[in-house]
């Protein structure tokens, strides 16, 4: 679904004709002839990025998974209502800064890592197979399973239930100890995605140096800033695109609560949003709650300008608006009442979505 | 209206930049001709073709759900029918991103997603030019298996360290791949076995190459090499499930599949054990329905081909000349046309590919010893340069060639052996410079 819909390639076609689509086209590594000497799409601009809001988001969501883990073990050990409890919080504390990494969702994690965390629909067939046959869940053992019987969406079926009904009596200990190893290898997951950005791997540079040196002589993923600069916003646009035309609108369209993701946990909204909080993050170029540090896209669209307020207010809107519609998503998909609140949702994200096409992007590759 | 818009956009290109000839409109070549797109990050591989039509649309955004989609096995409410042995559960989880697989195996958190094709030299294959299956294994490894079955072996990876040098003495270091096949059955496996690693490519612009006519293919063929210049090339001549009869091939790393419908077709059953209309279960039902099929058929069909980028550069057009002068372009063509095909925004296109679609014989070492159809044991199909540069952009840690083996381009080139053996050799002469030229150039598509 990372794709610009029909309707905003034809608004951006005008986009076409004044060639700003034209991308470092005289590049080399200084790229003088089509940056202006203040241009704001410099090197700044992606340290920033990686280091204020890529980084600390693979970070934190490496630290979650280590504590749920951690809770995780704690339930098995010694089963209680509290124990289940700590563990659905940790389950959805982590899934926090995984959505809200989904607005850069390129690099190390597209290696085959993403499908190791986040496989949807769950592979039921297997999992009751694997919670029947006593075999020893060895880390062998879990590698050789599907990742679609591992991952968020395992863990958080065994923990929640489904709808959310789990109680501690219900857990086996056949399913403690699943729980146990998948959540162990989330962990190994998470880790090794951090450690690809951070440290060198392979005879390979961490990744976030590869994005950082952007436009650099011998730089093979990025060789101008402006590729990085446009790998920034398409990462928005495809986040946004997917949220309101392929997350919301494929269960919604078609009625069909089995393509709602999170939906046992009844964390679909709550996964919305934190995308929604992603796309945030990368334009203020820092987390929530901590301070701005460095060059962002808000800069190159001017701090307080007509168009920053523009998508400040955009973002909030979307924000609100999928804050209205009730939970669980998946029930609301199909209830008449909720259905102008799931629409009126899709057009604050595609309202958004169409501002960053026709607005920011622009100034990303001119 | 759209079209039209795009033809403004290419007369008004380069405003602002580089050196044009006064009063000429500098045309820059789109490498996909109208299905061109301009973009050059990490979704350059995933964008619907600049000029797709306004209905076609919802049929690509569903090839794209079709891309996508993960399977499970049955009994499932959704996607059932992955196995009972098979290597991944999506095309988009071999085609990381539209664009090519990770030379990895085995139970990695990776998993596999360089396959193993296998065959034996001797005996009777079930139609003209086809393989013989090896017992056990058939004619890919599934290394992996729904919970209670047995996948049919495991598969470890590990690459030998070649050291090389240049004639100017700067030295370098090449890898070829040592696969170890271990039946899960304990059973041996046949000495005589024929083994090919297959790294999945790139999906995006294939609509174009089978809009190609045959006859343009013919035409470039010369497998007597009449012209004298050292190259042949040949259409490979493969099975085609539909028709059952003998025909071209055009896609894959040895053009060993005819269409791009049994391709995908092929995909889904080897690589997901799933079955199609065209590979049916033996009751004649299905797991894949046409509709789904001939959605991830369109979805590529109909994505874009990405721009080049750095064509001003003078490097980049230093690189390019030299990538004429030492005959790479004998194999990998710059421009074909295309012709008549049912996906109008793919018929007669004038594109750029950087292939002829022919087979050609590159020399022992990059041989797999394993014939495919009429291809031998020491040919493969030019495959297309276009987005080339996008490569390590779209997927950091990707390689090249058919194996995975080449860590870089500059790695790549210097394997080529065969026909491609004076155009290699004439690389190896350059001065680092003019190497690095090169190298900016294949970058810049």
């Amino acid at each position: 679904m990372k794709r610009m819909s029909l309707p905003l390639r034809l608004a951006f076609a005008p986009a076409l004709l004044s060639g700003a689509l034209f991308l470092g086209g005289c590049g080399d590594d200084a790229e003088p002839c089509c940056d202006s000497p203040d241009s704001k799409i410099n090197s700044e601009l992606i340290i920033t990025f990686a280091d204020q809001v890529v980084v600390p988001t693979y970070a934190k969501l490496a630290t979650r998974l280590t504590e749920l883990d951690a809770a995780c073990k704690a339930l098995a050990t010694a089963p209680s209502a509290e124990k289940l409890n700590a563990a659905k919080q940790a389950w959805q504390a982590a899934r926090v800064p995984w959505e809200q990494s989904e607005g850069f969702l390129f690099g190390p994690v597209s290696g085959g890592y993403d499908p190791a965390m986040d496989s949807w629909p769950l592979n039921l067939a297997d999992l009751d197979k694997v919670l029947t046959n006593g075999d020893t869940l060895t880390p062998e053992y879990m590698g050789n399973l599907e990742n679609s019987q591992k991952g968020f969406h395992t863990v958080e079926f065994l923990i929640f239930g489904d709808g959310g009904t789990k109680t501690v009596g219900q857990l086996t200990p056949r399913e403690s100890d699943y729980l146990l190893a998948t959540s162990a290898e989330l962990k190994r997951v998470a880790t090794v995605v951090h450690a690809l950005w951070t440290q060198p791997s392979d005879g390979n540079p961490p990744f976030r140096d590869t994005l950082t040196t952007a436009g650099k002589a011998g730089n093979t993923a990025y060789p101008s800033i402006h590729a990085a600069a446009q790998e920034i916003g398409d990462g928005i646009i495809a986040i946004l695109d997917e949220v309101a035309n392929g997350k919301i609108a494929d269960p919604f369209d078609a009625g069909d609560p089995n393509l709602v993701e999170s939906q046992f946990a009844y964390n679909s909204l709550s996964d919305f949003t934190n995308n929604i909080r992603s796309v945030e993050n990368v334009y203020l170029g820092h987390l929530q709650g901590e301070t701005k540090k460095g060059t962002s896209l808000q800069d190159v669209v001017g701090v307080g300008s007509a168009l920053d307020v523009k998508i400040r207010g955009q973002i909030a809107a979307s924000i609100t608006a999928l804050a209205a519609v009730p939970e669980p998503f998946r029930e609301s998909i199909n209830n008449a009442a909720a259905a102008d609140k799931i629409r009126a949702a899709q057009t604050a994200i595609r309202t958004l979505l169409e501002t960053f096409q026709g607005e920011v992007k622009p100034l990303l590759t001119k | 209206m759209r079209r039209a818009a795009m033809w403004g956009a290419l007369l008004l290109w380069t405003a602002g930049c580089g050196e044009e000839a006064p009063g000429v409109p500098f045309a820059p070549p789109r490498a996909g001709g109208a299905t061109t797109i301009d973009n050059r990050s990490s979704l350059a591989f995933m964008q619907p073709a600049n000029n797709l039509l306004p209905e076609n649309d919802r049929p690509h955004r569903d090839g794209d759900a079709a891309f996508a989609a993960i399977f499970v096995p049955a009994p499932s409410r959704i996607n059932p029918g992955l196995g009972p042995t098979f290597n991944n559960d999506s095309c988009n989880n071999c085609h990381l991103r539209n664009g090519r697989g990770l030379p990895v195996m085995g139970h990695s958190l990776q998993r596999t997603q360089l396959l193993v094709r296998v065959s034996l030299p001797n005996g009777t294959p079930d139609h003209p030019r086809g393989a013989v299956p090896v017992p056990g294994l058939g004619f890919q490894v599934q290394d992996r298996a729904t919970v209670g079955i047995a996948p049919e072996a495991s598969l470890s990876l590990s690459w030998v360290e070649h050291a090389g040098q240049y004639p100017d003495r700067a030295q370098y270091t090449l890898r070829s791949p040592r696969v170890r096949i271990v039946p899960t059955d304990g059973s041996a496996l046949p000495p005589d076995m024929l083994m090919s690693l297959r790294l999945p490519p790139p999906v995006f612009g294939l609509g174009l190459l089978e809009a190609v006519p045959v006859e343009t293919l013919r035409s470039l063929e010369d497998p007597d090499d009449r012209n004298g210049d050292g190259i042949s090339g040949r259409m490979n001549e493969v099975w085609d499930v539909a028709t059952r009869t003998l025909v071209p091939g055009r896609f894959g790393w040895k053009a060993n599949s005819p269409t791009l419908v049994q391709q995908s077709a092929e995909a889904y059953f080897n690589d997901m054990g799933l079955t199609t209309p065209l590979f049916p279960e033996a009751d004649g039902t299905h797991e894949v329905s046409a509709d789904v099929l001939q959605a991830a058929v369109f979805y590529s069909q109909s994505l874009g081909v990405p721009a080049r980028t750095f064509l001003d550069d003078p490097t980049v057009q230093r690189g390019e000349k030299l990538f004429r002068k030492l005959g790479c372009e004998a194999c990998h063509r710059e421009t074909l046309e295309t012709g008549a095909h049912p996906v109008e925004e793919v018929s007669w296109q004038r594109i750029h590919p950087y292939t002829d679609m022919l087979l050609h014989d590159l020399g022992p070492e990059l041989a797999d010893g394993r014939p495919d159809g009429a291809a031998t044991g020491t040919e493969w199909r030019t495959p297309p340069l276009w987005g080339l540069g996008l490569t390590q952009t779209v997927l950091p840690y990707s390689t090249f060639l058919h194996d995975g083996r080449a860590r870089t381009l500059e790695e790549a080139i210097l394997w080529h052996g065969g026909e491609a053996l004076s155009a290699r050799d004439g690389f190896r002469a350059l001065s680092n410079d003019e190497r690095g030229a090169v190298l900016k150039f294949l970058g810049s598509l």
